[in-house]
């Protein structure tokens, strides 16, 4: 049975269209422009229990829209979800007792606390066993390593301890479902690399069902054999993420050592020129030329080594998302303001 | 019972921050209390010059005072932080968090601050009340007004709190509320007076409407006629005016959390 199960799921909100300037900011008050902003635009999706998804996207993509919309944090303008069998907007709490939301750019422990005491907050609101609870917890605390930072106030934590408490915090209850946005975000690459071994190791031990979001490919690559890419509110590829290449990178990079005394002149004639340093050079070919081109330079030349290989992903994802944000893309919602 | 559990641990949570901040809280304690006792010689002042204030006198009016100090530090110590919290909550796309707790959202967002330097006004309060109760003329103890004069304090928080969490809750359609806000201490400065000044053809209307509309009159003016007075004897509508103030209690409370419930069903959450 699918944990996660989407059906032509739809958000839209009416944006308050801000002119620029005093006079048209007083305009403003008696009469406004409003423009509708499709952030998710029919979205199907179905999550078996136990995966590790990846939602990757450009900035306004609709993939934070989506997991508020999984959490049950807004209601859609239209279609169908049910996660674990409950619809998320219900807010039932039967649902709300079996998944968890972090983010990354927020926070929901007491900023002046010690963070102990918000987890015991959580075993309040949850109902958690108390033995259950301080298993849990020494379990979390000891993954994760922050046992001395327990009785600290979290405004005294760095960026990346306090992630580590956010976890600790949201995964108290064991929830069946985890949905993760961003949470590397602003991270060093220890502090990410230590956050990525953990959710790998927790998701692989107790089998839960988690939905990231990400901008760092390290992220992904460590974590999620599929990846879902979002682009301007739609799904554009599920997969996994090697495949990602295959479908949008339309080239190969293709790489020569001459040999001989000196580089042969005119290398444009085989494909777009990306570097050329002798005997070196680097060039981009069109997939469906490569076999043509490599049989043509070795012919031709003398050759002491050759590679054909695929663009680095960034590039590709980079390339993608370049493409799909052109036009009016759903940047930096906000509520509309009075 | 869980809920009980949940409220001591806000409670709990709040007290350690408080002590954490302690310079703070003490500061908040005498400016709250100095406060108090400025408009207490204000009052004072004000009877040197006059035996009675629209069938008040003296020290019924001094219980009139701690019945509003026993309400104000209530209402600021259980609810005013947390519905000025909601605004901001709503702005910051914080209320994500509240939504997603396995409990009811108006309970979690109504009651988890609690600020316990207000409730040194009520020991104040407790003060004044002792001091000027024996002091009024031909007082009589009554069993049935100690009893009545702590429930319908309970009483008149819940409707003030009923204001502030239906004024507060319609920032989450408006995205920002601050003057609605505001507009609740306006309105619940009418409630800190006898209702019987109330009069004439300009004083008229705004009692009619401070009791049967917004009933913000009925906050202190019950349980203050009750404890002075001989069960609201002076009281222009009389002991009928303790009936009413059960019904709206229960009316402002439903309204408020009908309000409330709509508010959440439109939340649009802040962008990340």
């Amino acid at each position: 049975m699918s944990a996660i199960k989407i059906r032509n799921l739809q958000k839209s909100y009416r944006v308050y269209q801000k002119k620029e300037g005093l006079g048209a900011s007083l305009a403003g008050l008696f009469r406004r422009e409003y423009r509708t902003v499709d952030a998710v635009k029919g979205i199907d999706l179905d999550v078996e229990g136990g995966e590790f998804v990846a939602f990757l996207g450009p900035n306004g993509a609709g993939k934070t829209t989506t997991l508020k919309l999984l959490s049950g944090v807004i209601s859609p303008s239209g279609g169908e979800a049910t996660v674990l069998g409950h619809v998320p907007w219900r807010r039932e709490n039967d649902y709300r007792r079996r998944f968890a939301l972090v983010m990354g750019q927020k926070n929901q422990l007491w900023w002046d606390l010690p963070a102990q005491e918000s987890f015991k907050l959580h075993q309040k609101i949850y109902r958690i066993d108390p033995a259950d609870f301080a298993r849990t917890r020494d379990e979390l605390v000891d993954l994760l390593d922050i046992r001395r930072l327990l009785s600290q106030p979290v405004r005294e934590l760095s960026l990346g301890e306090r992630m580590k408490m956010e976890l600790t915090a949201a995964l108290l209850h064991s929830p069946e479902v985890l949905f993760l946005d961003e949470p590397t975000i602003g991270l060093d690459v220890v502090a990410q690399h230590n956050i990525q071994l953990f959710l790998k190791h927790y998701q692989k031990v107790r089998g839960i069902t988690i939905l990231l979001t990400s901008h760092y490919m390290k992220d992904i690559a460590a974590l999620c054999k599929r990846v879902v890419v979002i682009a301007r509110g739609e799904i554009v590829y599920d997969g996994s993420l090697a495949g990602i290449v295959d479908k949008f990178s339309g080239h190969k990079v293709l790489t020569v050592q001459f040999g001989g005394e000196r580089m042969p002149g005119n290398l444009s004639r085989y494909g777009e020129v990306l570097e050329e340093v002798a005997p070196k050079a680097r060039l981009r070919v069109d997939r469906g030329e490569i076999a043509k081109v490599l049989s043509a330079v070795l012919a031709e030349h003398a050759v002491d080594d050759v590679s054909v290989e695929d663009p680095p992903l960034e590039e590709v994802i980079a390339e993608m998302f370049a493409r799909s944000s052109d036009g009016p893309a759903a940047t930096d919602l906000q509520p509309v303001g009075m | 019972m869980s809920y009980l559990g949940v409220f001591l641990t806000f409670a709990r949570n709040s007290l350690i921050r408080d002590m954490t901040f302690r310079a703070n809280f003490i500061i908040e304690l005498i400016s709250s209390m100095s406060w108090m006792a400025m408009n207490l010689g204000f009052y004072t002042l004000v009877y040197r010059y006059t035996q009675n204030i629209a069938g008040w006198d003296k020290y019924e009016f001094f219980v009139f005072i701690a019945t509003t100090m026993f309400v104000n530090s209530l209402v600021q110590a259980f609810f005013m932080p947390n519905a000025e919290e909601l605004s901001e909550m709503v702005r910051t796309g914080g209320l994500d968090f509240a939504l997603l707790k396995p409990i009811d959202t108006q309970f979690l967002v109504s009651l988890q601050r609690v600020n316990w330097s207000s409730l040194g006004n009520f020991l104040v309060a407790l003060m004044l009340l002792a001091y000027a109760v024996p002091r009024i003329e031909g007082y009589q103890f009554s069993l049935a007004a100690a009893v009545l004069y702590p429930l319908y304090i309970v009483a008149g928080v819940l409707i003030l709190y009923s204001v502030m969490i239906t004024l507060a809750a319609t920032s989450i359609w408006l995205g920002r509320n601050q003057s609605l806000y505001d507009f609740w201490f306006y309105i619940t400065n009418f409630s800190r007076y006898p209702m019987e000044i109330y009069d004439g053809p300009f004083g008229k209307p705004l009692q009619w409407a401070f009791t049967f509309i917004i009933p913000i009159l009925v906050v202190i003016n019950v349980p203050a006629g009750i404890m002075a007075k001989p069960i609201l004897a002076d009281n222009p509508y009389g002991p009928w005016l303790a009936v009413f103030a059960v019904l709206a209690t229960i009316a402002a409370l439903a309204f408020s959390r009908w309000v409330f419930q709509k508010a959440l069903g439109s939340y649009r959450s802040a962008s990340s």
